[in-house]
């Protein structure tokens, strides 16, 4: 199965259990349905909306149902457009935290990260968004993270942000890992070893997962955490783990400057005695916002052979 | 006279807020008071004194809130750009020119998701309208068959400058019609005219389940002159925020002899030997409301 295939099912199976609920966006009804995101969505009672082009109300309008406890869910094609509202984002939403209310807005993005969008579509900068107002913003990245965060924060009360990765859409679902959420589902740990530790962060889960796969025929065992929130997150759980390990792989694919990873980075340096660390984030050239590959580059043997000698 | 109030102890920096007086807006806000039903949910903006004041029907409530205390209108969380009351149906206030007609259209497709009886009302002005989500938010109100009514007071200014100064005209009337939305001017700030016709926008927008658009012109009464390198001889500049220094309390509070005060177009109503005393009234109940508040 794809990953826009069971990312569509959750949703899909979400929204029909909900009750009462609005869902809305520009052609979320029609044609593609945002590539399969939102396709055959059906819903118990409520509407589902193809809206016209109009960002900014479009966030006003999920914050207005929020105040009268109407769920919502806003699809939107690509996060650059979400600027638009950017001052729902921060000025809205901040007055209704200081009210406490509870209802449900939930705005689901792609993450336009597979490149060649040029200048004005190469916003993969999901943590610098959300830290404009500490959003709360999830990435998913296989089956396990989807289904948490998915059926956790899809319709819930307040507001956040999901998002998914367009460079994942068509690829194979990474359906065989096992992995724990840690309590407030802010990380999640796939596997348990003791000669290293990998972190991954945005949507570079998979990168992590094949560099834990690589290391088994080498008899190494790694543990690997994927951290899937932007907002500020308890670091204990993978702290502990690199005390132990003390060799770290850190992976990050987005292109944000304010990132959970330094954050991480900066507590880990402070805290742990770390014997090897490689630091796998994208380089920036002055053009890096011309149309080109947006994926990031990793060289496992390259990454092995640092990390075993 | 409850804003002469909140003036007078503004002159004197009483406040940490900002607040933004509604001299001259008070027509428009009774009747809107008067208008609304217990299902309406209203909308407000920056400028707000003069719906929650008529709205809460206590000054000492909304002082409180200026004093950010605990016993204020909204315990002291919002202030006064902000300040909304769900007790009277003031679901939200923005500070954010336009971004309160956006909200409203979410408000107003609960209200249908909900099948509620009442509309949405948002009050949003003439520098507003130039903000792009005033455009999207009637798109999105015309297109969703949501009944609202969107009052914009047009006092010609934003800020310092004059609509001419910054801008062309807009012709809200034809720019509403482009939508297929019906448009009602009112002037002269008669309340009773302005409630009979507010009343009959209601129904139409209940009946129609489209939004309906009003325009409100009036004046911010407080002008103040001044002198730049520009204007050496003073530049008449409109009362935005702050204390308004022209305006004094007193036991009658006409502040301008004709139809741009509200006071004034009362005495079409009432003998003015009969408005006098209420305001004498009126005025020794206010001091005895907020007499303790320091």
């Amino acid at each position: 199965m794809k990953y826009i295939e069971y990312v569509n099912q959750l949703i899909r199976n979400e929204v029909k259990l909900a009750g009462r609920i609005v869902l809305f966006g520009q052609n979320i009804n029609a044609g593609s349905c945002l590539s399969g995101l939102t396709k055959n969505l059906k819903v118990k009672s409520g509407l589902i909306i193809n809206t016209p082009n109009c960002e900014n109300t479009l966030c006003g309008v999920g914050f207005g149902l929020m105040i009268n406890g109407v769920p919502s869910i806003y699809f939107m094609k690509q996060q650059d457009f979400l600027l638009l509202g950017v001052d729902h984002l921060v000025n809205t939403y901040n007055l209704l935290r200081t009210k406490n209310v509870r209802g449900s807005f939930t705005i689901v993005s792609i993450i336009y990260d597979c490149g060649y969008g040029g200048g004005q579509s190469a916003l993969n900068n999901f943590a610098d968004f959300c830290s404009i107002a500490r959003i709360p913003g999830y990435t998913i990245t296989n089956a396990v993270d989807a289904r948490t965060i998915i059926n956790k924060h899809l319709i819930s009360p307040g507001f956040r942000i999901i998002g998914v990765s367009q460079r994942l859409f068509n690829d194979e679902l990474i359906q065989s890992v096992k992995g724990t959420p840690n309590r407030d589902g802010s990380l999640f740990q796939y596997t348990k070893g003791k000669d290293l530790t990998i972190v991954c962060f945005n949507f570079s889960f998979p990168y992590g997962w094949e560099l834990s796969q690589k290391l088994v025929p080498k008899r190494l065992q790694a543990s690997l955490f994927s951290v899937n929130t932007l907002t500020p997150i308890n670091w204990d759980q993978i702290m502990i783990n690199l005390k132990r390990t003390k060799k770290l792989v850190l992976i990050d694919d987005s292109k944000s400057a304010n990132t959970a990873c330094d954050n991480f980075l900066a507590t880990a340096l402070d805290n742990c005695q770390i014997k090897k660390k490689l630091i796998l984030k994208r380089k920036f050239s002055q053009l890096w916002f011309k149309p080109q590959a947006d994926n990031l580059k990793v060289n496992y043997s390259q990454v092995i052979n640092k990390i075993i000698t | 006279m409850s804003q002469m109030i909140v003036n007078e102890r503004y002159k004197k920096s009483d406040f940490k807020i900002p607040i933004h007086l509604a001299f001259g807006h008070e027509s428009i806000a009774v009747a809107i008071n008067e208008l609304a039903k217990k299902s309406d949910q209203l909308v407000l903006s920056h400028r707000n004194i003069h719906y929650n004041l008529a709205r809460s029907g206590s000054l000492k409530r909304v002082l409180n809130e200026y004093y950010l205390r605990k016993s204020g209108l909204a315990d002291g969380r919002l202030g006064s750009m902000n300040l909304a009351n769900q007790k009277k149906n003031i679901t939200y206030t923005s500070s954010i020119l336009g971004n309160n007609v956006s909200v409203a259209s979410g408000l107003a497709l609960g209200q249908k998701v909900k099948k509620q009886k009442g509309i949405v009302i948002v009050v949003t002005g003439d520098g507003a309208i130039e903000e792009g989500s005033f455009y999207e938010s009637l798109v999105f109100m015309k297109s969703n068959h949501l009944a609202s009514l969107i009052i914009v007071e047009d006092n010609g200014w934003s800020l310092a400058t004059r609509i001419e100064e910054r801008r062309c005209h807009i012709n809200l009337n034809q720019f509403t019609a482009s939508l297929g939305i019906k448009f009602l001017e009112l002037s002269n700030n008669d309340p009773y005219v302005y409630l009979k016709k507010l009343t009959s926008a209601r129904q139409s927008t209940i009946r129609n389940k489209s939004p309906f658009c009003v325009g409100v012109k009036l004046s911010t009464l407080g002008n103040w002159n001044l002198k730049t390198a520009e204007h050496p001889l003073g530049k008449s500049i409109n009362y935005h925020a702050g204390p308004a220094p022209t305006i004094n309390l007193s036991d009658w509070p006409l502040i301008k002899n004709s139809a741009e005060d509200p006071v004034f177009v009362l005495k079409k109503y009432f003998s003015e030997k009969l408005l006098k005393r209420l305001a004498k009234d009126i005025l020794e109940s206010l001091k005895r409301e907020v007499d303790e508040i320091h």
